[in-house]
């Protein structure tokens, strides 16, 4: 496994585990009557700040334990493999396409909660669970055209 | 116009050339071995400009390393 291949599995781990995470926030919420404007912005926030936060240690960490692997497996000294090839790049682009395209259906289907009458709230909480589902599919896209190939 | 796929010779030619590793090959065109595996395998096609680096690194004209094929 490539070290760009890891780098998409654990953000894809991660990702997996912040969607987690926001549902039980959401339905506990739901449960105990305090779905209300000040606790979802709150959970906004905590989200988009664990997405970004977990993602540079995430990344910084791959970085660490994938170079003491290399460096036990061949006794060399570690080196850095982040060289980002011509096929790395095309799957990246990719995968973004896949996310951004599952982010405008889900952007679209999170406004037409407006037509069902549901409150600004409904709207706001679909908009951030597909935002993380459509970073999740991009990431499963990666994986998957590394594997395939193209 | 029949369907057509790229092949290569990739794997004789680094068989002639000493042996010469996939990481060696990566290495020397600048690419990660994944990529030089996925080209082989032919699940990949290279940019115009990696296809030249490799046959540089051959010495063989384009031709020798990539063929344009008719699919069976």
């Amino acid at each position: 496994m490539s070290f760009q291949e890891k780098n998409v599995t654990v953000s894809l781990v991660n990702f997996i585990l912040i969607l987690g995470f926001y549902l039980i926030r959401v339905f506990q919420m739901i449960q105990g009557g305090s779905f209300n404007s000040t606790n979802v912005f709150r959970l906004w926030g905590i989200v988009i700040a664990l997405a970004v936060l977990v993602t540079i240690f995430a990344t910084i960490l791959t970085h660490v334990v994938s170079a003491v692997i290399q460096a036990i497996k061949t006794k060399e000294e570690p080196r850095l493999e982040d060289i980002q090839d011509e096929r790395d790049k095309l799957i990246d682009l990719r995968g973004t396409k896949v996310t951004y395209f599952v982010s405008s259906i889900g952007g679209f289907l999170s406004m037409l909660t407006f037509v069902l009458g549901q409150p600004p709230l409904v709207m706001f909480s679909l908009l951030i669970f597909f935002g993380v589902v459509a970073q999740i599919i991009g990431d499963i896209s990666r994986l998957y055209l590394y594997r395939r190939g193209f | 116009m029949g369907k057509r796929r790229i092949n290569n010779n990739i794997r004789t030619l680094r068989f002639f050339q000493n042996e010469m590793t996939q990481q060696q090959l990566a290495e020397k065109v600048g690419v990660t071995r994944q990529t030089i595996i996925a080209i082989e395998k032919g699940n990949y096609s290279p940019s115009l400009e990696l296809a030249f680096r490799i046959a540089l690194v051959f010495g063989a004209p384009l031709e020798e390393v990539f063929s344009y094929d008719l699919e069976e």
